[in-house]
């Protein structure tokens, strides 16, 4: 069984990672100097107060006890707790996750429709595709944060067409994404208040992972064309239809997945960004908030999620890639 | 998606262009895009995608004149104090006033009445020039770490590969906020944080290259010539890795406009007064209401330095293929 062995290997090197993730961040919060102690009881606590607060944290402890406590307390799902909110860190993360995932999500999806018509319309050279394709060039080559406060300026401030912040939607549903949850009481103007409210940051996400994929598509279709096998294809009187579906999309879909998954990654940093320039209310702002104010455990536990999920993504795909190429396998 | 890429009509018959090679050419894969031209397409779906490797007169001179540019915003960057019209952190002016209304300030005043002008040209040399020492020693870091991986081979080659292989696979920009934020602000951190994601990259390519030219005749002929180890290194191993090493940092230097840009926009550059594209731009994003020209032209400025870079990269990079 091949394809067990590479998945396997692959979750054993994933786990790896997340514990390079976790042993980068405790080194970071070594380095950081964030004193939990000063942080939670205050700066006028009596020094046995402090004491006791610094033995009950195990503070005092050596670096390796103290990084066995970090990750136990990862596994467990214990991220500390924040200075700023005052709350656990794991509690916080889960109430901001979905609005960060919705965004995400939608994002993915535009971007890998736009992708798809960078792709499609520069091979089949559409009327429109040259401005399209330039204009796709020019916004990837932006800042991200550019692009959100462009599209601020044209649909909110100059058009009106647009708002400016949050997220719209039925709040507080089931599963925290607005526009499911809108659609989920049956709220269709709701809904539809939540896709006006995610429409400029998720265009403002895709723009650029859109031509970093609609890229890797086109030359891939390029190259597969170019192949033997699809010469030999043609020569034997197939259709390009045939020859298209059978020869030449699943050995061009490969490098396109595992770009997909890449710009999906790159997205959850990307998110930051973004969330600061709309006020999204997720992960990104929630970390915005934490920066000024050095609430290390609150950045590190949104850096572990996020980085966790970068991670996981990139694995998936490989997974999926070996699944769709048998060729590929450990080595 | 079938449907889509299924052209109209039956495949027009192959417009000359010479006779196409027998077997597939091999292809350097990623580095060096459009310095090999494939065979002449022979479908309709890829007709015109050949042929962009013809260097054109019209094209080097597009070239020189995008490097020529970027030399010119370096210049610019360097001399920004002299050329500042006023002090970029006093306010002296009428606050929000629009650029182009007033010839003192042409491109108007900030939320407090700060010169734009002024500011924008300031935080343009700390983004250039900051995007340039980053792109260098992280140029300088990689190569060092790539040569000793790809000349010493086994176990040296085997962690260093390991270790960037471990960065690489963690997401860079959330790993330099973390780095940045558990430094404090300042732009010496904000460097720190870049370089510490920034070399990997760099190493990989740059060991690659190495192992190529190790297994080439110059190579093995100074070695069998008794030559040392680290004289073939410096002297048969390290000039052919150079225009590689140039060619990725050209192309690579958009990025690190970018992530600067992303981390000052973030708050981790210098703190408050001082002037930077970033931060003035994520500072002016309140006033988008009011006086929405405030946060869009230092944003601007970062978007245009992004564009000259990312596009100067592509001529170097043009240049010194077509030089080869």
């Amino acid at each position: 069984m091949p394809h067990l062995r590479f998945i396997g290997v692959r979750l054993a090197s994933l786990l790896g990672l997340l514990l390079v993730l976790s042993f980068v961040l405790f080194l970071l919060q070594e380095v950081s100097g964030a004193d939990p102690v000063a942080a939670t009881i205050g700066a006028n606590a009596s020094p046995e107060a402090v004491a006791a607060a610094r033995a009950r944290l195990g503070l005092d402890d050596p670096a390796p006890a103290r990084y066995l406590a970090f990750l136990t307390g990862i596994a467990t799902g214990d991220l500390g707790t924040s200075f700023r909110t005052r709350r656990p860190v794991m509690q916080d993360i889960t109430a901001y996750l979905p609005a960060t995932l919705e965004l995400v999500l939608v994002a993915f999806a535009v971007a890998l429709l736009l992708g798809l018509a960078f792709a499609v319309s520069s091979m089949l050279r559409w009327p429109l595709s040259g401005p399209f394709r330039g204009l796709l060039f020019l916004g990837s080559t932006a800042p991200t944060f550019m692009l959100g406060i462009v599209g601020l300026i044209v649909f909110y401030k100059l058009l009106g067409w647009l708002p400016a912040s949050g997220r719209g939607g039925v709040e507080g549903g089931p599963t925290g994404l607005s526009i499911l949850d809108s659609l989920l009481a049956g709220d269709l103007p709701a809904a539809g208040n939540a896709w006006a409210h995610i429409a400029l940051p998720a265009l403002a996400l895709a723009v650029g992972p859109a031509l970093a994929i609609g890229r890797v598509l086109r030359s891939s279709l390029t190259d597969t064309l170019r192949s033997d096998h699809v010469r030999t294809a043609t020569a034997k009187g197939l259709s390009e239809l045939q020859v298209l579906r059978k020869h030449v999309l699943r050995n061009s879909l490969n490098a396109t997945l595992s770009m997909s998954a890449l710009q999906l990654g790159f997205m959850f940093g990307g998110v930051l960004l973004i969330e600061g320039v709309f006020t999204w209310g997720g992960l990104g702002s929630y970390l915005l908030a934490s920066l000024p104010v050095s609430d290390f455990p609150a950045i590190a536990g949104v850096t572990f999620v996020l980085g966790g999920l970068y991670v996981v993504v990139n694995a998936v795909a490989d997974v999926l890639q070996s699944a769709a190429d048998p060729r590929i396998s450990v080595s | 998606m079938a449907d889509v890429l299924v052209p109209a009509g039956p495949p027009p018959a192959p417009t000359g262009g010479g006779p196409a090679p027998a077997l597939s050419p091999a292809r350097s894969p990623g580095l060096s895009p459009g310095l090999s031209p494939g065979p002449a397409p022979r479908w309709r779906l890829t007709r015109r995608q050949g042929g962009s490797g013809a260097d054109s007169k019209a094209r080097r001179i597009g070239d020189w004149a995008l490097i020529g540019l970027l030399v010119l915003v370096t210049v610019i960057a360097v001399l920004a104090p002299a050329l500042a019209p006023h002090d970029p952190v006093q306010p002296i002016a009428v606050p929000k006033l629009p650029p182009f209304t007033d010839l003192d300030h042409i491109l108007g005043s900030d939320q407090i009445g700060r010169d734009t002008l002024s500011r924008v040209l300031v935080g343009l040399r700390t983004s250039w020039l900051l995007a340039l020492v980053v792109t260098a020693v992280g140029l300088l870091v990689g190569t060092i770490v790539g040569l000793v991986a790809g000349m010493f081979g086994g176990w040296v080659d085997a962690l260093l590969m390991r270790t960037t292989e471990v960065f690489l696979a963690l997401p860079s920009m959330l790993v330099a906020v973390a780095v940045a934020a558990a430094l404090g602000p300042g732009l010496f951190n904000t460097f720190l944080a870049v370089i510490v994601v920034w070399w990997p990259y760099y190493a990989r390519i740059i060991r690659g290259e190495v192992r190529g030219i190790m297994a080439r005749p110059h190579v093995e002929a100074a070695r069998m010539a008794g030559v040392g180890r680290m004289r073939v290194m410096w002297r048969h191993v390290l000039p052919g890795v150079v225009p590689t090493a140039v060619i990725t940092a050209s192309l690579d230097i958009g990025n690190v406009v970018m992530v600067l840009a992303s981390l000052s926009f973030l708050g981790m550059g210098q703190p408050a007064p001082a002037p930077e594209l970033g931060s003035d731009t994520s500072r002016g994003l309140v006033e988008i209401l009011d006086a929405w020209w405030i946060p869009l032209v230092p944003g601007l400025v970062v978007m245009l330095l992004s564009l000259l870079s990312n596009l100067a990269g592509d001529a170097v990079r043009n240049r010194l293929a077509h030089r080869r």
